[in-house]
């Protein structure tokens, strides 16, 4: 992976395929917690609202939806009934840049991201304008949040990953973290 | 000494109402083991408009403090930037100044 500056603050990423493929996958699988869009004959949800008050009981969505009141329950609900809907559409729409830029190099892929997209499974680079880099960012982010609160990473994790078994099971998340850190570190540097 | 109440204690309650809007609402982000330093700050920059020295010492209050006020104004602003915030992926809370 190799970040770098384009012209009028557009950014090339030049992935390997199976690179291509772990960011395709792990974009799929958010997008598969996010959920369905609303049905287009909910009245109330075409115009933002829903009768979701309730922090979601998964810890990931409960990460990407935190509550915005701490003391005041009340309060959060109504906020999250407001907003939660937008929210949900915003990440959707960010993930959904990401499969499509990337699919523009690497091919659309297979469901579960067994096909490594370009014939003989070279590298290739994504040209994103700075508007598609930054939903890059965004759901980049969303990822890590959502692997990061699944692996419950504290501010040590580095050390813990460092003497994990290799065997672990968790090992492969682990890199894909700190492939996934890397990358927005990256990213981050060329958009700023 | 009277001891009907004067007009001005009849206003009272209203008076301390109107005192206690006037008190601004906060935005405030908390620590988290998983955004990245450079990316929250960018994100101050971007979302508020903050200047690069503003934005980098916010977030290293949210990192070292365990949260920072970023932002204050009416409960409806502080709504829309926590919002703001959750998209991306900062853990934010509104709260009224006291």
């Amino acid at each position: 992976m190799r970040v770098r500056k384009g012209r009028h603050d557009a950014v090339r990423i030049r992935f390997e395929p199976e690179e291509a493929a772990l960011v395709r996958t792990l974009m799929e699988q958010l997008l598969e917690m996010l959920g369905e869009p609303p049905a287009a004959d909910d009245e109330l949800a075409a115009v933002g609202i829903t009768d979701q008050v309730d922090k979601p009981d998964d810890p990931v969505l409960a990460r990407l939806f935190p509550d915005a009141y701490r003391d005041d329950g009340e309060a959060a609900g109504e906020f999250r009934r407001y907003t939660e809907m937008g929210l949900r559409d915003g990440k959707r729409e960010a993930a959904g840049v990401v499969l499509a830029t990337l699919a523009d190099v690497f091919g659309e892929g297979g469901p579960a991201g067994q096909d490594g997209g370009v014939p003989g499974g070279s590298s290739g680079e994504v040209e994103l304008t700075s508007d598609q880099a930054q939903a890059w960012l965004r759901a980049l982010n969303d990822i890590r949040l959502a692997l990061g609160t699944r692996l419950d990473i504290s501010e040590e994790w580095y050390e813990e990953a460092e003497r994990l078994d290799p065997s672990d099971p968790r090992m492969p998340m682990f890199a894909a973290y700190d492939w996934l850190t890397m990358l927005q570190e990256s990213l981050v540097r060329a958009v700023w | 000494m009277s001891s009907a109440p004067a007009p001005v204690e009849l206003e009272r309650p209203d008076i301390a109402e109107e005192v206690g809007s006037d008190r601004p609402w906060l935005a405030i982000v908390w620590n988290d083991p998983i955004n990245l330093m450079s990316y929250v700050t960018f994100v101050f920059q971007t979302v508020f408009g903050y200047p690069k020295a503003k934005a980098e010492k916010l977030m290293k209050d949210v990192h070292h403090k365990g949260r920072a006020v970023v932002a204050s104004g009416t409960r409806e602003e502080m709504e829309w930037d926590v919002e703001i915030l959750h998209s991306y992926g900062l853990w934010a809370t509104v709260k009224r100044d006291d």
